[in-house]
């Protein structure tokens, strides 16, 4: 049998303060360049605008380009001999009013006086104002439909204590994966609002399967801190999330490899957020657990032998570390980073 | 072992149920062949590929209001859809898509077209269509004074005429030239215009400097430089108001080149029409020697009587036919009573447009404007590059899968791989069944949903090895290791469907694509996952009677 990371028995929790530093600053970085820097790289499906894929017979010099067609953003497009041209401005927009498609033939005639019949126009994107708010509106509801479909489902399977920090660690996963495409430049467009709600169900899939080992391990009703169970439960399911994400991972990297230019930001999104779904499983998950389950404790719990008021029972049995409440307290850090 | 037995007979059901869904069928299509579009017959995988892998354009209409408020807005848009759904059902594309989209927008999707702006053109245009009577009055030639009064109050663009009278003079006489030979061959027509041809407007008003007589009763004709300053004069609602009642203004299509100068012609017709596209049965395009492309046009029954007698009423009148608000060609003399039948001349245009318009005639009016919100084209070489590139990325996801969970899980692994083909299998059978589009975000959706797919494995494998770990035997660790991953599985697989179906809600094209293939590759891994690898383990078991050791 060949078996990785097997029975294991890191203390993973502990190191909850680091990670939470990372994660904040991550998220401080991210919107602090979202206050400063302005807002996301929407793409023109949100913004309206014109969008011209060109393909030149011979890689262009884009001096040249930029020079020819000033008014446009103009970037490669994968291959040197591919280009976008990205009208966003508010002029072109205007100029759109009338038709949406006249934009894209002016450029099409600018590109002729230059280049002849040196190139072929392979798609071209023309998208009015009124549409673009509307598909900026309709991916708003659907992230927070999303969300709340999410959280009313891990509500009803497992108990609320559960459902709020796995909504919360997911919350997270979002929140960094928005300030890694801030940080990242990845320009925003439908696909990448389909990575994030992707991610929205794959991050939450990670902490279900931790918090349905966390279940499982209190219902053999061990007299154990829950901070111990926790910590046991992301050990026990260590092997699991490892291989999982290397296959995830794996199908990712291919997509961000082979499947050309168009899938790239999606791709990117998706392996940024399949590793910070882990990451927030174990550091963002477990300790905010923790810290609900001191603040709300349960009342059954002594009876039952449900041995989860965490503080008390951590400071029993591992007086070595740290006093524990202080962790807890702290683990509202990520939480405020949130709001 | 009958569990088994059934086990067995439902997977291989499904199987035979997929390949059948997936075989290439002989379809009735529409192809292009040699530039034509002719129905024939094609074999292929019944796989619907959307617009981003196949190339073609995708459209979406609005009711235009820029020219005016319309008052039943979801009744308009409802009967634009019925013409254009005729249109393009007419334009010669495969497996076109036209729908209503909300209650204010029209989609238009053409798969592998490869003339966008002509297909816009045919979406677009209004192709109202009136029959109007030249006015034989000289109403404007009386109205003009007033007309440049009015102008000169307002005070316009520049002040006062651009054009010398001398200059004037030469040009009128150099178009009267030009039209001898035409206005001749006429015969009697030629004499009628003669007879009542006013005297050309020597005032030096602010209107009446820039036009010009023309041919025949009604047409005027304004220099190419003056037109955009005629245009201002008589869009202005002062001016529109003092216009000769029951008369109004429409510019001819076409422009005249005389001598190097090119010219526009407006006629001033009677408002009311004597008949309207409506009545047209059917049309056709024609190359004609005498008058270049042409539109044949049928009248249906009660239109071609109402024509008749109509037009046996203005007998030697000149009738204007106006499509979309332009004369179309110079309006011809009733030389009698005209049926059913009729022509309209487009001139210097070739036969595709005659094609397009004879198309747009048959199909009717549009009831109102619509002005394009979105237009997306996407080149068929760009299409296929897609499809190559996502598969590529698609086997090399399922190549480093295998991979790894043959590496990691052994005889185990190799079970869950075999289960991945089928899960492949069944997704591709699932989308073919329900009719879903296969777009490139879609490609890459089951490309992810491999990576998933595989997690369901894992987690059940995990906790066999765990079970086995902790002393039981290989059946009961197989039984529990199913039994205990079950609830995580489930799970997992419920939220990531429940946030792919609020993608398919408010995802539009491509993006729901991606949601189709998610919630498909979901819905078949955990089949795969959880009722294959299973059946697999119960043969294995059954076979290998009380096995001691497991390869995982």
């Amino acid at each position: 049998m060949f078996r990785i990371l097997h029975d294991t028995k890191f203390d993973f929790i502990k190191w909850w303060r680091v990670a939470a530093i990372l994660t904040v600053a991550f998220i401080v970085l991210g919107l602090g360049s979202f206050a400063l820097r302005g807002g996301v790289n929407l793409s023109i499906e949100f913004t309206g605008g014109t969008l011209v894929q060109v393909r030149f017979a011979q890689p262009p010099d884009p001096a040249d380009l930029r020079a020819l067609i000033s008014h446009a953003e103009i970037t490669q497009f994968g291959d040197p001999t591919e280009y976008t041209l990205r009208l966003q401005g508010a002029e072109a927009i205007a100029e759109q009013a009338t038709t949406a498609e006249g934009v894209a033939k002016e450029v099409e005639t600018l590109l002729k006086t230059k280049y002849g019949d040196g190139f072929t126009i392979v798609r071209t994107e023309a998208v009015g104002p009124k549409v673009g708010e509307e598909l900026a509106r309709g991916a708003i509801i659907a992230m927070l439909l999303a969300s709340l479909i999410t959280l009313a489902y891990l509500a009803f399977r497992f108990e609320w204590r559960f459902g709020l920090a796995a909504v919360l660690s997911t919350a997270h996963d979002v929140l960094v994966t928005m300030a890694f495409i801030k940080l990242a430049h990845i320009e925003v467009s439908l696909t990448v609002v389909a990575a994030i709600l992707t991610l929205l169900g794959y991050s939450g899939n990670d902490t279900i399967i931790i918090f349905d080992r966390v279940r499982e391990n209190l219902k053999k009703a061990r007299k154990e801190p829950l901070y111990d169970t926790l910590n046991r439960s992301i050990n026990e399911t260590l092997p699991r999330s490892v291989l999982t994400h290397v296959t995830t991972l794996a199908a990712t990297l291919a997509l961000l490899i082979f499947a050309g230019e168009v899938l790239r930001p999606f791709a990117w999104v998706m392996a940024f957020g399949i590793f910070v779904a882990t990451f927030s499983s174990i550091y963002v998950a477990s300790p905010v657990l923790l810290y609900i389950e001191r603040k709300f404790p349960r009342k059954e719990s002594a009876g039952k032998g449900l041995y989860v008021s965490a503080g008390q029972a951590r400071a029993e049995s591992k007086a070595e570390v740290e006093s524990p409440p202080k962790p807890i307290r702290g683990s509202k850090a990520p939480a405020a980073g949130r709001r | 072992m009958t569990n088994l037995k059934y086990r067995l007979l439902l997977i291989a059901g499904l199987v035979v149920a997929s390949i059948w869904a997936l075989w290439p069928r002989t379809v009735i299509e529409r192809v292009k062949r040699d530039g034509v579009f002719v129905f024939d017959t094609v074999k292929r995988v019944p796989l619907k590929k959307g617009l981003d892998l196949q190339g073609g354009m995708y459209l979406a209409l609005e009711i235009d209001e820029s020219r005016g408020a319309v008052v039943d807005k979801a009744d308009a848009l409802d009967r634009a859809l019925k013409v254009v759904r005729t249109r393009i059902d007419e334009f010669g594309v495969a497996e076109p898509v036209v729908q209503k989209v909300g209650d204010n927008r029209i989609i238009v999707e053409l798969p592998g077209i490869d003339d966008p702006e002509r297909a816009q053109a045919v979406v677009q245009q209004a192709a109202h269509l009136q029959f109007l009577i030249a006015d034989e009055s000289n109403a404007l030639e009386r109205a003009l004074p007033r007309l440049d009064q009015i102008a000169k109050d307002l005070g316009g663009p520049t002040s006062g005429g651009a054009l010398g009278d001398t200059a004037k003079k030469a040009q009128v006489s150099g178009l009267q030239k030009l039209f001898t030979p035409d206005s001749g061959s006429k015969g009697a027509d030629s004499a009628k215009a003669d007879s009542a041809a006013p005297p050309a407007p020597t005032t030096g008003g602010p209107i009446s400097s820039l036009l010009q007589a023309g041919q025949m009763p009604g047409e005027f004709y304004v220099s190419e430089a003056n037109a955009a300053r005629a245009e201002y004069y008589f869009s202005l609602p002062q001016i529109q108001a003092a216009f000769p009642p029951g008369k109004t203004m429409k510019w001819g299509a076409d422009t005249l080149s005389v001598g190097g100068s090119v010219y526009r012609t407006f006629y001033v017709l009677d408002s009311r029409p004597i008949l309207t596209g409506e009545s047209i049965n059917d049309a056709n395009p024609n190359n004609t020697p005498i008058d270049g492309t042409v539109v044949e046009f049928q009248l249906d029954n009660e239109g071609g009587r109402r024509f008749r007698t109509e037009t046996a009423k203005h007998i030697q009148d000149y009738m204007a036919i106006v499509l979309d608000d332009r004369v179309m060609g110079r309006p011809p003399v009733i030389q009698s009573a005209i049926g059913t039948r009729g022509q309209i001349t487009l001139g210097r245009r070739d036969l595709q447009s005659a094609q397009d318009l004879a198309l747009v005639l048959r199909a009717g009016a549009l009831p109102v404007p619509l002005k394009i919100a979105e237009v997306r084209n996407i080149g068929a070489s760009l299409g296929q590059d897609s499809i190559r590139k996502g598969t590529t990325a698609m086997v090399i996801a399922v190549a480093a899968v295998v991979f790894i969970m043959v590496v990691y899980y052994r005889f185990s692994g190799l079970l869950a791989v075999a289960a991945l083909v089928l899960f492949v299998l069944y997704t591709l059978a699932v989308l073919a069944g329900f009719n879903a589009v296969l777009t490139l975000p879609g490609l890459a959706g089951l490309v992810l949903s491999v990576g998933m797919a595989v997690d369901a494995n894992v987690l059940i494998f995990e906790r066999i090895r765990e079970e086995l770990a902790r002393g039981k035997t290989v059946r009961t660790a197989i039984d529990e290791g199913f039994h205990h991953a079950l609830s995580a599985i489930v799970d997992t697989s419920v939220t990531t469907i429940l946030t792919a179906s609020v993608l398919y809600q408010y995802g539009t094209g491509p993006v729901r694509g991606f949601a189709v293939t998610l919630i498909a590759g979901i819905a078949a891994s955990l089949f795969a996952a959880v009722f294959i690898t299973r059946t697999f383990y119960l043969a294995w078991l059954s076979r290998t009677r009380g096995a001691q050791a497991l390869s995982i």
